[in-house]
């Protein structure tokens, strides 16, 4: 069975300029963030969703998680639509999002987890067990009882994945998850997304990053300018290079790295 | 599971946390609400003792319409400032997306937001018995009910307040309308006698007027809960109409946020 059914999904962001805008050069208009999407992605499958910035993967998740409403089609998670049962859809969905301040900044990451656990009902005889273990799985053991406002990028980020991971989600959407991670916690990091994966845990990744899409997922959708431009499965022989050229094959862009420093180099890993 | 008093529990803990955390915060409240006190009582002995407004001592009127005045703008004023940091760094809409329904959330934040503000207001009238001689003839039981009606009143104007917030990312003008222009029409520095007829008239639609009087009433003068029934009924009155109104507004204008993707704009 499908855990999240994306149906026809149009979203549009409309702009509505401040009072006397007329001092200002911000005028009326409106931005197709997605143009009727229909996507699937099945219990236990790792879906990646790759496209340059503006292309409406973050969109995508924020729909799924309920943070904004779709204008057409629906979105449903575990056979509940995000806009009519909504609290049930939030009840299985874990999201870590890009904003790397979202949290409390005068307490510390423990007090911060526990915070938003219990907001999302994590059982009281399970609250410290879950973030001791989140704690580990992120590796910020050291730093769990340091105030968040002396936190360094990746701890944050570290920390975003951690408060997803606490109410043991169903379905985990992750927006560019390894950002500011350094090498060996995103290897460590990708290790835990399969782990999840094998266990059942549905993952939407949306990343920019080629070998981050190869080493974890299972399908990609590539998304460009709100359109679904291609979906396909990834395989054993899928590589970084091999998905980069797929990128720029079908989304039309020059590989600059390709262009201008000649096709001996190594292409840069990445977008 | 998971309880509302679990959340409450958690989200008094968060705040207390974060002010006991800001170091100097508390003893700058103190030294701020005790040098207020201070400017207050010596207002009073120059004005000397004949000005007896509603058959009270001035200073204990003083006392009491300053100290729910203060009450309501800064409780409001605590909750909306928790939204628009909030929306600043992005933790609205990530509670947003918990499971705890968005209307339990601002119910019970902005109770912790005005759990903080009812504590000053304690420390606030206790100082100015113990340390400023203030009378007082107090009736407990009218006290915590008009205490209790005022509260539900200020959380619908903080929840008002969030809600323009919200929508407008301009909260900040229904606390200014509460700072500048209701302050001498409720009856905070005089009562509202001395005011001009239509002023009184605009004064009588207050909510403000009814605690503050209430407050006074209970606090200075012990009248029973059965003494003061109209003013009683009225503030249970607003109380009924506002909270809901605000909590539906509150309500519509997260969902045009969500709609529109301006939950964290600000």
């Amino acid at each position: 069975m499908d855990q999240i059914i994306f149906e026809s999904v149009r979203k549009v962001f409309r702009h509505r300029p401040a009072f006397f805008n007329w001092l200002g050069k911000e005028r009326r208009g409106e931005t197709v963030a997605l143009s009727d999407i229909t996507f699937s992605a099945a219990r236990a499958e790792v879906l990646v969703l790759l496209g340059p910035n503006g292309s409406g993967k973050t969109t995508a998740l924020k729909l799924i998680s309920t943070m904004l409403l779709p204008d057409a089609g629906s979105v449903r998670v575990g056979g509940f639509d995000a806009v009519h049962d909504a609290r049930q859809v939030r009840r299985q969905v874990g999201i870590a999002v890009a904003a790397e301040r979202s949290f409390f900044p005068r307490l510390s990451a423990r007090e911060n987890l526990d915070f938003f656990a219990v907001l999302d009902e994590v059982p009281r005889a399970e609250r410290a067990s879950r973030i001791a273990e989140v704690l580990q799985d992120t590796g910020l053991e050291e730093q769990a009882d340091t105030l968040v406002m002396k936190f360094s990028s990746g701890m944050y980020q570290r920390l975003g994945i951690a408060r997803a991971l606490v109410k043991r989600p169903k379905v985990l959407l992750l927006d560019e998850p390894t950002r500011s991670l350094d090498a060996g916690t995103t290897a460590h990091f990708w290790t835990t997304m399969r782990a999840l994966s094998v266990q059942g845990t549905t993952i939407l990744l949306a990343t920019h990053n080629f070998a981050e899409a190869v080493a974890v997922g299972d399908r990609l959708l590539l998304l460009h300018h709100g359109l679904l431009l291609a979906a396909r499965s990834l395989i054993k022989g899928d590589t970084a290079e091999s998905l980069r050229a797929f990128y720029f094959r079908t989304t039309g862009a020059t590989d600059e790295a390709i262009e201008t420093i000649g096709p001996s180099c190594d292409p840069v890993i990445g977008l | 599971m998971t309880t509302t008093l679990d959340k409450l529990h958690a989200i008094l803990r968060r705040d207390l946390l974060t002010a006991i955390r800001y170091r100097s915060g508390f003893v700058v409240t103190l030294v701020g609400g005790l040098t207020e006190l201070a400017a207050f009582y010596f207002l009073s002995q120059a004005i000397g003792p004949g000005f007896r407004p509603n058959g009270n001592e001035y200073f204990p009127f003083l006392l009491v319409g300053t100290g729910l005045y203060t009450f309501f703008v800064m409780s409001a004023q605590s909750f909306l400032s928790a939204v628009q940091e909030a929306q600043q760094t992005g933790t609205l809409e990530v509670l947003m997306t918990t499971s705890t329904n968005p209307a339990e959330l601002v119910i019970l934040s902005s109770i912790s937001a005005f759990a903080g503000n009812l504590f000053n207001l304690l420390i606030y009238v206790f100082a100015g018995v113990a340390v400023f001689r203030a009378s007082i003839h107090v009736n407990f039981l009218s006290c915590l009910v008009v205490l209790l009606l005022s509260v539900v009143i200020a959380l619908a104007v903080g929840i008002a307040a969030a809600t323009l917030q919200v929508a407008f990312q301009k909260g900040s003008a229904l606390l200014w309308l509460l700072g500048s222009g209701l302050w001498f029409l409720s009856g905070t520095l005089f009562p509202i006698e001395s005011l001009p007829r239509p002023l009184q008239f605009l004064a009588h639609t207050l909510p403000l007027t009814y605690a503050i009087s209430g407050l006074r009433g209970a606090l200075l003068d012990g009248q029973t809960v059965f003494a003061m029934a109209h003013t009683v009924g009225i503030l249970a009155g607003f109380g009924i109409v506002l909270l809901p109104v605000s909590l539906a507004a509150m309500s519509f204008s997260v969902r045009r946020a969500r709609q529109d993707g301006t939950l964290s704009f600000y």
